[in-house]
């Protein structure tokens, strides 16, 4: 590769540049006070750690003499350590192994799960009622069990939701646990001049280890010896090409010395000897896991949600009980009754199946997304991408295929374009021409690059290939073209070959004709454009071989900057056929001595190469931008090549300027140009490293198409957190190692799941199975989908309330015998209302939610005033209305008229008075009244059933009218039918009246419901016809939540 | 123009942090947009305007509703719903008075010799009684009475008479004896609407677990008329064999039964419960005696658990 990087175009320090020296509003001490090798491994980070590790590297074991550093660690480069200085080694620092990230206790988890949200309050419920049993049971020969009964129900409602929603969690955290690749890791150590296999665990500072291609690399090595070694950086840098590793000190950078290879990425070829100089949490890997893990992330914006539903209906809760139990006191309730009072309060106004339905409803969005490839660690991220207002991309493999593919092809004097889609359903391009011929025949035979075996099935692009990106783009190309490499290179026996290396920055093969008639040998060379023109004198071009003239120079020197312009690599190729007397066959070649010509060749023309975007990127951004976000690409790759990405998948849109084409374009200098004028901009990590947060805030405010090219980990984690600190909702996409920081801090990190990095998918919220960054936009739908369905479902639980809680308040202050007991308010929130509030999950969207702006996390809450006005305020007192309504008509036709009713109570609820008169003279016995009363209640809970059926239609939508959004969502059919017969099921079983309080009702006592039901329906569909006619209008702003 | 640009991305939206005592004073009122508790007098306006109307449709609906319903479906003098039809059912409860000021006891206690201590009780039975002494005086009830017996029972629309003098000892003028500490505790069946006793007809038949001097009794009032086997028989016991002990004598004024000529209730203007005054002659004192009361016919379940045909108090005499 190395010859590569004269191809640069001055791009080569800039890597460097990026990853030094401190960041300035990282609050780190000062600089040089950074812990190096003997730190234990951390078991807590501390803050100071974290700003620790927020620095940039900072050692010096590549700078010293080998000498000095086999005396540091006690080391010998033969003899390796000493067996017993090897176990004091591992002794002080602990295994080479990561400390994986600091996981919350099964108990604690399930704590949270058991005392969280509401289940406080139930606790606290079901308390006062074994309080108010005991007290009972003590002062009373027969004490009543109902309170009793109540305590053990609410104690089994918040166990059982508290397991149930525990069991969600372990679920969905166990989906995680499958992409731990457990393959242990083994090393070649030298100890005490014996080889040995160890388990990379076991290496110690100071090991000599030999690593070879194919190994992963198994801690940070100092190398020693190198054999053609290479190693892939991209997982920690972001960098695709391998890089050559050798014992020669090169760079101040640590990550760009070649004398250093990292913990756990991979060597490609070659083989190599190094001393083991970090170990563990102390690796680079390590320490950028390590600011993964030591992140705090926050609430997801869906927990911030329900916590602050959760504090709105306990703060009601909590008011409203103390309120009546003071009430309750001044009106000379004895204690004991307020108490209960307290209890029916608290019962009546937490959505106890609420929690549990969210749940529900996230784990059936995240299926869902499961099933389009977009994999959820996180229940509670299924909602965040829906409310994202900022997409931070990776480059490589996210947006791009991350496998270089040819894309442009210079010959015969004009520029061909290759197909670089994945489907090769591009462009084709003429294969006859004698230019593009010659260029094929060089391309095939100067190429080391080999398919791997066993791969019959697999479509070529997707091949796996032995050998460099490039030589594998330039194999696949040509097995398009020409169809079998392998049988052409066959019929023209390679003789001699000059490996690439960094002094010449070409590579030279000969070849045996396969022409009979010509048995001339062919010399092919590949390398950089400019050194391998300097070698021609000649040029093929419309089949004839023609004098190399300025006029031709000019052409070349356009193609090249034309083709580098697009962020492509751009590769020359020459050839000649050599003299067949001169150099006939069987004549010896010798490559160190050349003995053949390399000059005055033929030059044949370009070609480069470009990892080209996933065919569903443009698409997929284009989306996302009409939704209203903000796609951003930050990647460690060059500001070239981004920018060329950036333009081809739309994340600058076509016709945007940044400040640089501007001053180009104006022809002045980029200091004149007003940086607002520029809609796009290409922030390089050189500029990024001295901008400070204002800067960079204003960067993220006021450019609306962004680019950072050559960012290290840690300056992607300040553009997240710029984005964050001006309010975004945060998405980051990345695979690499080096993203893992900046996806644990956004708020919804997405990895990789082909591609990436396991340290990345522990950091990230979301794995896309598929790589594929179309499915974030499935993510987003989804997201928003659940987001709205979300506030149905919670309106439609919510408006029950009243009804249930609207007959304490007449219990306690009309004196009238209680319309709506404990037991059927559970009933109600645990049993009917459940499966229509999680069917509400699958209702269909209104309108195209892609087509608006992400929510505004600080102003359009889930459960906001509206919301509760239309829950409580409207629909609710309607289904009150309902449910007094019955209750009126059973005691009336029963004997107790409603007037008869106010002021009753006392008496009612004495077990001592077994005559009550009612407004016939008759005279009821405790037993029967209460039977009465237990009636009464029943059918107050059918009734909220029934017009439930009017809520729950009415929920399906927020705008269009029900007859626009059709009855098809049947798990809502379903929830209607489920409801009704759970009720039926409740009042008419034989046994209920002694388990529950249920008792069988008239079929008449159905009806009295209707009415009300009817109005909730007409009601609503007027308000929503009003709404749909008067947009922004009084009504939509009271009512539409 | 980047300004405009900033439209389609607002990401500047986070709201400027402010302490929470000025965002509580800003809450209450906000001088920026004059907004009081979060609304403007106007929106205040409109949104109580809103809430009135909609309160005003809701509440004239549920008015409709009950007044068709209360009009169309409820006679004032006959239940809708009777016996088994409704949940009153067809097995009567006793009542008892002198009631407990606290509704919740059914403790009757008293100092055997202050007036002061017995004068709530005798207070309580008097306004319990005061229709039966005064029914002549009552407009409309006087006219229907009718002076039944077994043989002629009363014709429609016409309420029995029940004689209160025929209670002697337990009268007003003797404060119900209450003075003597040998209180009269008057007992009376609940009126279910169109309710009819089924009687014991064979008296050599009565239920096992009727008390034998009770079974005596009625074999006794049965000799001396045949026509007395038509009564819902009553009887009271202690509750445990040292409250049975403790009760002593117990004297049924001025039978141990509801004749059952009263019988159906049917609502009638001026209609009187039947009372048996259940006299206890000699209770001991100073100790809490339980006593439970039971009403005996064929169609009348009992449980002492469910209080079902049963009526159960405690008496304490100081």
């Amino acid at each position: 590769m190395a010859s590569k990087e004269s191809l640069d175009h001055g791009r080569t320090d800039s890597y460097r540049v990026a990853t030094i020296g401190p960041i300035k509003d990282d609050n780190r001490t000062a600089d040089g006070q950074y812990k190096t090798r003997r730190k234990p491994p951390a078991k807590k980070r501390k803050p100071g750690d974290l700003d620790d590790l927020k620095q940039e590297l900072d050692i010096d074991y590549h700078k010293v003499t080998p000498e000095e550093l086999y005396q540091r660690f006690q080391t010998h480069p033969e003899n390796g350590l000493s067996h017993a200085k090897a176990k004091e080694n591992l002794e002080r620092d602990g295994p080479n192994a990561l400390t994986p990230p600091k996981q919350t206790p099964e108990w604690v988890k399930f704590c949270k799960n058991l005392f969280g949200g509401f289940a406080l309050l139930l606790w606290i419920g079901a308390i006062l009622c074994f309080i108010a049993y005991g007290i009972q049971a003590s002062t009373v020969e027969e004490p009543a069990d109902d309170n009793l009964y109540l305590g053990i129900v609410l104690a089994a409602v918040v166990i059982v939701t508290g397991i149930f929603s525990y069991y969600q969690e372990s679920k969905s955290s166990k989906i995680m646990e499958s992409f731990k690749n457990m393959v242990p890791q083994f090393a070649t150590v030298i100890r005490e001049g014996e080889k040995l296999t160890l388990r990379a665990e076991d290496l110690v500072l100071g090991d000599i280890v030999e690593v070879k291609f194919g190994d992963r690399i198994p801690a940070d090595v100092r190398i020693i010896e190198a054999r053609g070694f290479k190693v892939d950086n991209s997982s920690l840098t972001g960098e695709s090409e391998p890089q050559s590793r050798g014992p020669e000190f090169t760079n101040e950078n640590p990550l760009e010395t070649k004398n250093l290879a990292f913990f756990s990425t991979n060597a490609v070829e070659g083989t190599a000897k190094g001393v083991v100089i970090c170990c563990g949490d102390n690796t680079v890997m390590g320490r950028i896991a390590g600011l993964a893990s030591g992140l705090d992330t926050g609430e997801t914006p869906i927990a911030k949600e329900i916590h602050h539903f959760i504090h709105l209906i306990t703060g009601v809760a909590v008011f409203l009980g103390v309120t009546f139990f003071v009430i309750a006191f001044i009106l000379g309730y004895h204690w004991l009754d307020a108490v209960i009072f307290l209890i029916g309060i608290i019962v009546a106004n937490v959505p106890e199946g609420l929690l549990a339905t969210v749940t529900v409803c996230l784990t059936l969005t995240a299926k869902r997304m499961a099933s389009k490839n977009c994999l959820v660690k996180n229940l509670e991220a299924v909602e965040t991408l829906g409310s994202t207002s900022t997409i931070c991309s990776d480059k490589t493999g996210t947006l791009t295929q991350n496998r270089m593919t040819v894309a442009h092809m210079w010959f015969d004097n004009q520029i061909i374009e290759a197909d670089t889609t994945e489907d090769q359903s591009g462009v084709q391009y003429d294969r006859t021409s004698p230019g593009f011929k010659a260029l094929a025949k060089i391309a095939t035979l100067c190429n080391r690059a080999e398919f791997k075996g066993g791969q019959d099935g697999v479509p070529i692009l997707k091949k796996e290939v032995a050998g460099d990106a490039s030589e594998a783009a330039l194999l696949k190309c040509m097995e398009l073209a020409l169809g079998d490499v392998l049988s052409i290179r066959k019929r023209n026996k390679k003789v001699c070959e000059i490996p690439f290396n960094s002094t010449n920055k070409y590579q030279v093969s000969i070849h045996e004709s396969d022409d009979s008639s010509d048995p001339r040998q062919l010399l092919v060379m590949k390398g950089a454009p400019e050194r391998i023109l300097e070698r021609c004198s000649t040029i093929f071009i419309g089949g004839k071989e023609k004098v190399l003239d300025e006029e031709m120079k000019e052409a070349f020197n356009n193609a090249y900057l034309e083709l580098g312009g697009l962020g492509e690599r751009v590769l020359g190729f020459c050839d000649l056929q050599l003299p067949s007397d001169k150099y006939p066959i069987g004549y010896k070649f010798n490559t160190d001595d050349v003995n053949f010509p390399v000059d005055n060749l033929r030059f044949v023309g370009l070609m480069s190469m470009i990892d080209p975007p996933r065919a569903a990127v443009p698409d997929a951004v284009a989306k996302c931008r009409s939704a209203g976000i903000k796609v951003i690409m930050v990647t460690g790759d060059h500001p070239i090549t981004a920018k060329a990405i950036a333009k081809s998948v739309g994340i600058i849109s076509e016709g945007n300027e940044t400040v640089e084409d501007i001053a180009a374009r104006l022809n002045i200098p980029v200091s004149e140009v007003n940086p607002r004028e520029a809609k796009a901009a290409v922030v390089h990590g050189t500029e990024l490293r001295d901008l400070n947060s204002d800067q960079l805030d204003e960067i993220l405010k006021y450019h609306t198409e962004i680019v950072f090219a050559r960012t290290s980990p840690q300056q992607k984690l300040i553009i997240v957190e710029g984005c964050q600190r001006l309010g975004a909702i945060v998405a980051v996409t990345g695979d690499g190692v080096n993203d893992s920081p900046a996806l644990k801090k956004a708020d919804i990190g997405v990895a990789m799941g082909i591609a990436g990095s396991d340290v990345s998918k522990q950091a990230a919220d979301m794995i896309l199975l598929d790589d594929n960054f179309a499915s974030i936009v499935t993510g987003v739908e989804e997201g928003r989908l659940i987001f709205d369905n979300l506030k149905k479902s919670i309106a439609y639980t919510l408006t029950s309330n009243i009804p249930e809680i609207s007959p304490f308040l007449a219990f306690i202050l009309c004196d009238i015998p209680l319309p709506l007991g404990t037991v059927t308010i559970l009933c109600i929130d645990l049993g009917t209302d459940m499966v229509p509030a999680i069917s509400l999950a699958y209702e269909a969207p209104e309108s195209d939610i892609m087509k608006r702006q992400p929510r505004d996390p600080y102003r359009d809450n889930l459960v906001n005033r509206r919301l509760i006005s239309m829950a409580y305020g409207q629909i609710g007192m309607i289904q009150a209305a309902a449910g007094f309504f019955v209750y009126f008509v059973i005691m009336a036709e029963n004997g107790f008229l409603p007037l008869k009713l106010f002021g009753i109570r006392k008496q009612w609820d004495s077990k001592a008075i077994n005559d009550l008169t009612d407004s016939y003279g008759q005279e009821w016995t405790y037993r029967d009244r209460k039977a009465l009363e237990f009636t009464c209640h029943t059918a107050f809970f059918v009734s909220i059933v029934v017009v439930q059926w009017a809520d729950l239609i009415i929920c399906k939508t927020r705008r269009n009218s029900i007859v626009h959004q059709g009855m098809r969502n049947w798990a809502l059919n379903f929830g209607l039918i489920f409801e009704t017969a759970l009720a039926a099921f409740l009042s008419y079983t034989p046994g209920m009246d002694k388990g529950l309080r249920m008792y069988p009702l008239k079929f008449v006592w159905w009806l009295p419901a209707i009415p009300f039901m009817l109005s909730i329906f007409i009601y609503d569909e007027i308000r929503r016809f009003y709404l749909r006619r008067n947009p922004g209008g009084w009504l939509e702003q009271e009512t539409y939540y | 123009m980047p300004v405009r640009r900033m439209e389609e991305f607002e990401i500047d939206r986070k709201p400027t942090r402010k302490p929470a005592k000025q965002k509580f004073y800003e809450f209450l009122y906000n001088q920026e947009t004059g907004a009081i508790l979060g609304r403007t007098p106007e929106s205040w306006g409109k949104i109580l305007i809103f809430y009135a109307i909609f309160y005003i449709v809701l509440a004239s609906l549920f008015a409709i509703c009950l007044v068709t319903f209360l009009q169309h479906f409820i006679n004032p003098r006959v239940p809708r719903l009777q016996l088994d039809g409704g949940l009153i059912g067809t097995s009567p409860g006793l009542g008892f008075r002198p009631l407990p000021p606290d509704e919740r006891s059914t403790l009757i206690w008293y100092k055997g010799t202050g007036y002061e201590s017995y004068k709530y009780w005798e207070d309580e039975l008097k306004e319990f009684l005061k229709v039966y002494k005064q029914k002549g005086q009552t407009a409309g009830a006087g006219q229907n009475i009718f002076n039944c017996n077994f043989k002629s029972p009363p014709p429609p629309g016409k309420v029995c008479d029940v004689d209160i003098r025929s209670w002697e000892p337990c009268i007003e003028e003797n404060h119900f004896s209450f003075h003597k500490s040998s209180p009269c505790i008057f007992l009376k069946l609940n009126r279910i609407y169109g309710w009819r006793p089924e009687f014991y007809n064979d008296v050599n038949h009565l239920p096992s677990d009727m008390p034998h001097d009770l079974q005596a009794h009625i074999r006794n009032m049965t000799d001396y008329n045949p026509d007395y086997v038509n009564m819902v028989w009553v009887s009271c016991q202690g509750e445990t064999p040292a409250d049975k002990e403790n009760i002593g004598l117990i004297r049924y004024l001025p039978h141990p039964g509801f004749p059952g000529y009263f019988y159906p209730y049917n609502n009638a203007e001026g209609y009187l419960s039947p009372l048996v005054a259940v006299h206890l002659v000699r209770p001991k004192t100073g100790i809490l005696i339980n006593i439970e009361c039971r009403a005996w016919a064929q169609n009348i379940k009992y449980s002492r658990k469910d209080r079902i045909g049963v009526v159960h108090f405690e008496l304490m005499i100081e």
